[in-house]
């Protein structure tokens, strides 16, 4: 983001308000040419095309959803319910980082909120849990307007700063209240009820496939609404958007709740899951894997965060035979794919580029230039 | 058009998700489930304990502790006629780690789970193997929240915070404590220590709580705590963390003067916390401590095995493992069964089987009727039995 405003002030580039306006004028193309011009003219090698098919998304939430027909076992169907909830923190994230450009270095924070929230009410007064959703969603509101309300004026560094200290207070203010458990955290929290014949483990697994699928394509779908593109907007250049007649700091704020909403039912699924849940599990580090996750699919692009989301999640378990050499091989692996593949494994690409794409100047940003 | 592409996001999810679909199959509903109760093939232990993240150090301690339990029944010949085999998997001190190290550990087919040690890390995986009906004998793990649901498939075999707590207490008004200060590091263990000793004491009128603090793990100056309990005229204080800041503050009680007596958990018996403290400052520094084989008399023949079957010294849990496979191995002899209904009801009518912190019966909370807890003292760079 600072490249791009460094940029703007070399004599040879246009001045970010040029390019806004060029932007905006993208924007606008983009919404009227919906569905009727084709979205690339790029020839597309044949495992793009595999990917870029109609069909693919669906084939593959069939095969999520039919895997404990595949393999039952309790630990593929645990580590696949991990990696599903992962995705879901990943991709609300992504509405944050990806879309927006607010670097949250304290997602873990809506997380716990959302999981202390449901395992509290579900334990301590026998709520079922399908009950907690709504004041799940209620908390992680609240606690995005707390956090959003005075820190959002900020930007980059500073906003990053904010967060990661918000992200610590949760999980410090976790472990020392009452009702909280304080260290020992929440146990005993149930599950979604009883599913008779049905494996508790499987009958969890389908309902979260279920729900992380529709979180995914309803991020997915916020990315590309008129909302997604002022958050890209404000993530190119804030003041230029602002100049354009966008109410930054709402569309900031909007973007931060929904993170905070995704991260809140994310937390919902995990306390389910988990049973127990403690403040160790709400740490810094888990903050920062949610990000690696995010940039290392790609940011803004929802595909690729997803894939991020499930190579982060798993390695770790498939790299469990290199005993105490996992973490060391898993490092390694990520800066070998951050060095060949800076702009994500699967990066974003510009929906409405290719109306005027003959006439436009070369862009600078990264991402587009990988394309 | 663009939509249905991006709904390949999903997609991927679940592509890498199939990948791990490589093996296995059936069994969607619960009467497909359940185990334990074959009858052919190797008895499978299985042991989730840390070998990586911030407790690493104590995983091989726990696992070479025991694979020699496990050695020594192979040699006599197993049991029921079968070999046991002792399968460990990573739990990192982490819940997310220990639940799936758990599901692995079902998935391997394991028939009694001998391992857990962060009690944090522990409590995710109870339903867990719960749910399998696999019988769980927990040689580290001791918080109570354990046995707060009251699964009857859990057995601690380390003395209990209560436990602990109760010893500690003892030792005070023995001493003749006044004032007690006691400072905890507010993670599960140590606090449920500390909060324990607290109502123990409060049923004694010559035993006064003079201050109660809590320190942040990891940092380098506890002299906020120091002072609290300087200000509070204690002469009494009781660590319950572990030994790296116990090493650090009882330095900086000595600096600051303090006269009194020092006393520390289990979870600070280490020589490290002697190093730390210097070994001046740690002279008389007592501590609660579950028998080990150093403390233990005949423990030395113990010792010399262990040496030479890894070539290293035992420590912390390496007696409680090899007694929980030992435990195991007894109950499924007695149940005559590796199924995990009997295995269970086998380990409730044990009596008088001899471990290391003594004569084993479960009490009706699946934990020791004898905790076992001895007053240890430092003595030159050691701890010995406080006599």
């Amino acid at each position: 983001m600072t490249d791009k405003r460094l940029d703007s002030s070399t004599p040879d580039e246009p001045s970010g308000f040029v390019r806004a306006l060029d932007e905006r004028g993208d924007a606008t193309v983009g919404t009227v040419g919906q569905g009727l011009a084709p979205a690339t003219t790029r020839r597309a090698n044949p495992v793009s095309r595999l990917i870029g098919h109609p069909a693919f998304g669906w084939i593959v939430i069939a095969l999520a959803v039919a895997l404990p027909f595949i393999n039952s076992s309790a630990y593929a169907i645990r580590i696949s319910t991990d990696a599903l909830i992962f995705i879901m923190l990943a991709v609300g994230l992504n509405v944050v980082v990806g879309y927006c450009g607010l670097l949250d270095l304290g997602y873990a924070a809506f997380f716990a909120i959302g999981a202390y929230t449901s395992g509290v009410l579900s334990t301590t007064f026998g709520w079922p849990i399908v009950l907690t959703v709504p004041f799940v969603i209620v908390a992680a509101v609240i606690g995005g307007l707390i956090i959003g309300g005075p820190t959002l004026r900020l930007r980059s560094d500073y906003l990053a700063i904010v967060t990661l200290g918000f992200g610590e207070i949760i999980r410090i203010t976790a472990n020392n209240l009452d009702f909280t458990g304080g260290p020992n955290g929440v146990y005993g929290i149930p599950d979604f009820g009883d599913f008779g014949d049905y494996r508790a483990d499987i009958a969890t697994y389908w309902i979260v496939v279920v729900v992380v699928g529709l979180a995914v394509l309803a991020s997915s779908r916020l990315g590309r609404g008129r909302l997604g593109r002022a958050w890209r907007f404000v993530r190119e250049d804030e003041d230029a958007a602002e100049a354009m007649g966008i109410h930054t700091y709402k569309v900031k704020f909007a973007a931060y709740v929904t993170g905070a909403i995704f991260g809140g039912l994310g937390g919902v699924l995990f306390a389910v899951h988990q049973t127990a849940i403690s403040p160790p599990s709400f740490n810094f580090l888990f903050s920062a894997l949610i990000l690696m996750a995010v940039v290392l699919g790609g940011m803004g692009s929802t595909p690729g965060v997803v894939v991020g989301a499930v190579i982060i999640s798993l390695l770790p378990e498939l790299l469990r035979g290199a005993e105490n050499w996992r973490y060391l091989i898993f490092g390694i692996l990520l800066i070998v794919v951050m060095i060949f593949r800076p702009q994500g494994i699967w990066p974003h690409r510009t929906d409405e580029k290719p109306a005027r794409g003959g006439r436009r100047r070369s862009r600078t940003d990264a991402t587009e230039v990988s394309q | 058009m663009m939509s249905t592409t991006r709904i390949g996001a999903v997609a991927a999810a679940a592509g890498v998700v199939l990948a791990l679909a490589s093996c296995g199959g059936g069994g969607i509903t619960n009467s497909g489930s359940g185990g334990g109760g074959d009858t052919k093939g190797d008895i499978i232990l299985g042991m989730a304990t840390p070998l990586s993240g911030s407790s690493a150090a104590i995983g091989p301690y726990m696992k070479n502790g025991a694979q020699l339990a496990v050695n020594e029944i192979n040699d006599k010949g197993g049991v029921l006629g079968r070999k046991l085999k002792l399968v460990v998997e990573d739990e990192a001190c982490d819940p997310k780690t220990a639940a799936a190290a758990a599901a692995k550990l079902v998935t391997e087919g394991t028939m009694v789970s001998v391992g857990g040690y962060c009690s944090s890390a522990t409590l995710p995986t109870l339903s867990i193997f719960g749910k399998a009906n696999i019988p769980m004998i927990i040689p580290a793990a001791n918080s109570n929240d354990l046995l707060k649901g009251n699964n009857k498939n859990v057995f601690l075999l380390n003395g209990t915070g209560a436990q602990q707590a109760q010893a500690a207490v003892d030792f005070m008004k023995k001493s003749g404590a006044k004032a007690v200060a006691l400072v905890d590091d507010n993670t599960s263990y140590s606090k449920d220590i500390t909060t324990r000793t607290a109502e123990d004491a409060k049923g004694d009128a010559s035993l006064k709580i003079a201050t109660q603090q809590s320190v942040t793990a990891g940092e380098s100056d506890y002299s906020a705590a120091v002072t609290a309990i300087m200000r509070a005229n204690s002469d009494f204080v009781y660590w319950t963390g572990y030994y790296q800041e116990g090493g650090l503050i009882i330095k900086q009680l000595k600096a600051a003067g303090y006269k009194g007596k020092i006393m520390v958990a289990d979870g600070s018996v280490d020589k490290q916390l002697i190093t730390i403290a210097g070994q001046d400052n740690a002279q008389g520094v007592y501590a609660t401590m579950t028998q080990t084989p150093q403390t233990i008399p005949g423990g030395d023949g113990w010792i010399a095995k262990y040496k030479a079957a890894f070539n290293a010294d035992p420590g912390p849990y390496s007696t409680q493992s090899y007694d929980a496979v030992r435990v195991a191995a007894e109950a499924i002899k007695n149940a005559g069964s590796t199924d995990g209904t009997k295995v269970i009801k086998a380990l409730e009518d044990i009596n008088g089987f001899k471990i290391f912190s003594g004569n084993l019966k479960f009490t009706p909370e699946h934990t020791l009727t004898e905790g076992g807890f001895d007053i240890l003292v430092v003595k030159g760079d050691q701890f010995v039995l406080n006599k």
